[in-house]
């Protein structure tokens, strides 16, 4: 057995105006699904009604101007990304800017054609979110009947055409019992890597957590060792589990197995509305959305937004309650910050599991200042 | 730093142990920590300033299966780490 150790005590400070790495990419209030959990709480597409998309020049020009503040990779979300009428435009945009490629889907419309055509992409990451082990459960989280089948089948597709996908799985109530069987599962359908996501207090999850549909936080806290310690080391897929580093193994973070932190210093969030946000929460916040693509320059708002100055000049130094006391706030940046406003107004709030695990008596004593 | 250095422990630092065997070290005086791995957790309580870095390599070896054959140039860049950090200070015994 080698020595590893983690250096804590080298700060993270912001430079005044840090690079832009990723643009997320809301391409669409809508979505064909309806899951009972999602933060965004978009509308139900259907073949009666389509929601409005971003268009494409204005896609292309929120590229055109980050390139030059340092934009290496492009996340494409929503919604659902795929519902965009344009999707392989997009992604053809992407490859010829040789941005990285990052999508997350519910799996529904991509078919062997799409999933080829991401493929063309040297640098690419595709995540699909599947809640359940079988149909029954799956369907009952997503609202929408064969749609398990779907997501099985563009994992398949995604596969078949030389990505190996990450299968995202949002744990409930309803679900959480079918934790250890999605390992065989994603392990048979060719992923790569299982993310256990956690469900966020906002928008359709916030009526998730007051009716007691997610997990209480002492049943979050022990089902995150189980996924780390238990059911990591037996087999070969990366496994997350997405809980604040204070409540990660040490010896996952060092490994560099731990879930990456926000990379909030260097993200933008670009609406179907054409318009720039913090990262996709200004869809919910007014006050979050920072000016329209094409009307206010990309460059004029990152160098002085006074959001985002106050982001970098006071995270993670002003967090406020257990997250300004405690010891991984360096890494962990108190999680998400856009969840942490939702619910609070304040930028600087803690993050509500760690909240909730200090009132609980569970917040681990060697994390702590 | 020879492997006849002493080092010794900053006895401010806390050694806070996780259920996993590995630890955190803390620095109330200046909030700085440093997470350890089990080597490093014996590695820390044997830093009393009356053995040297050759004693605690012995004690590695003998407490941990697999101890790679770098173990010496690690624990010496090991404690220069927690020294520069001011973890760990040495007590050089003078041959004079
Ligand atoms: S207390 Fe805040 S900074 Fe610490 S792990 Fe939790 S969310 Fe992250
Ligand atoms: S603040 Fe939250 S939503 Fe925004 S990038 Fe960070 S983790 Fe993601």
């Amino acid at each position: 057995m080698s020595i590893r150790s983690i250096d804590n005590s080298e700060k993270s400070k912001q430079t005044k105006t840090p690079a832009i790495n990723t643009l997320y990419f809301y391409l669409t209030e809508g979505c064909n699904l309806a899951c009972r959990h999602c933060w965004l709480a978009p509308k139900r597409d259907t073949t009666e009604h389509s929601s409005p998309t971003l268009p494409v020049d204005l896609f292309e020009l929120a590229i055109s101007e980050a390139k030059p503040l340092g934009l290496s990779s492009i996340k494409l979300t929503g919604g659902e990304p795929l519902l965009h009428p344009e999707f392989s435009r997009l992604i053809e945009i992407a490859r010829r800017e040789q941005l990285s490629l990052m999508i997350e889907t519910n799996g529904l419309l991509c078919s062997p054609e799409i999933a080829a055509e991401i493929a063309k992409s040297a640098n690419r990451f595709v995540s699909v979110s599947i809640d359940g082990a079988d149909a029954a459960t799956h369907e009952w989280v997503r609202g929408v009947p064969g749609s398990f089948d779907s997501a099985r089948q563009a994992v398949i597709n995604l596969v078949a055409a030389g990505i190996r996908p990450q299968i995202i799985f949002t744990v409930l109530r309803a679900n959480f019992r079918q934790i250890d069987e999605m390992i065989p599962f994603a392990e048979s359908l060719g992923a790569t890597s299982l993310k256990f996501n956690i469900v966020q207090p906002t928008a359709r999850g916030e009526k998730l957590h007051e009716t007691g549909e997610t997990l209480d936080i002492a049943e979050l806290i022990r089902l995150g060792r189980h996924v780390e310690l238990s059911l990591a080391p037996k087999t070969k897929l990366r496994l997350f589990f997405d809980q604040p580093h204070a409540f990660r193994t040490l010896s996952r973070i060092s490994n560099g197995d731990g879930n990456n932190a926000c990379g909030i210093f260097g993200i933008m969030g670009v609406l179907s509305s054409g318009q720039y946000a913090l990262c996709g929460i200004g869809a919910q916040i007014p006050e979050l959305v920072f000016g329209a693509i094409g009307k206010t320059t990309l460059k004029e708002i990152w160098k002085n937004h006074p959001i985002l100055n106050a982001i970098r000049e006071g995270l993670p130094d002003r967090l406020d309650g257990i997250c300004g006391r405690c010891l991984m706030k360096q890494r962990c940046l108190g999680s998400c910050i856009a969840q942490n406003y939702y619910s609070t107004s304040s930028l600087w709030a803690p993050y509500w599991f760690c909240r909730q695990a200090e009132e609980a008596g569970l917040f681990p004593a060697s994390r702590r200042i | 730093m020879n492997y006849l250095a002493k080092p010794i422990a900053n006895p401010v630092v806390v050694l806070r142990e996780e259920f996993d065997d590995w630890a955190v070290l803390f620095n109330p005086d200046t909030a700085d920590a440093v997470g350890i791995n089990p080597v490093g957790v014996t590695v820390w309580k044997q830093m009393d300033g009356t053995r040297s870095i050759e004693d605690i390599v012995s004690v590695v070896q003998s407490n941990f299966e697999d101890v790679p054959e770098a173990v010496h140039e690690e624990i010496v860049a090991f404690v220069q780490m927690l020294e520069k950090n001011g973890f760990v200070g040495l007590a050089l015994k003078s041959n004079i």
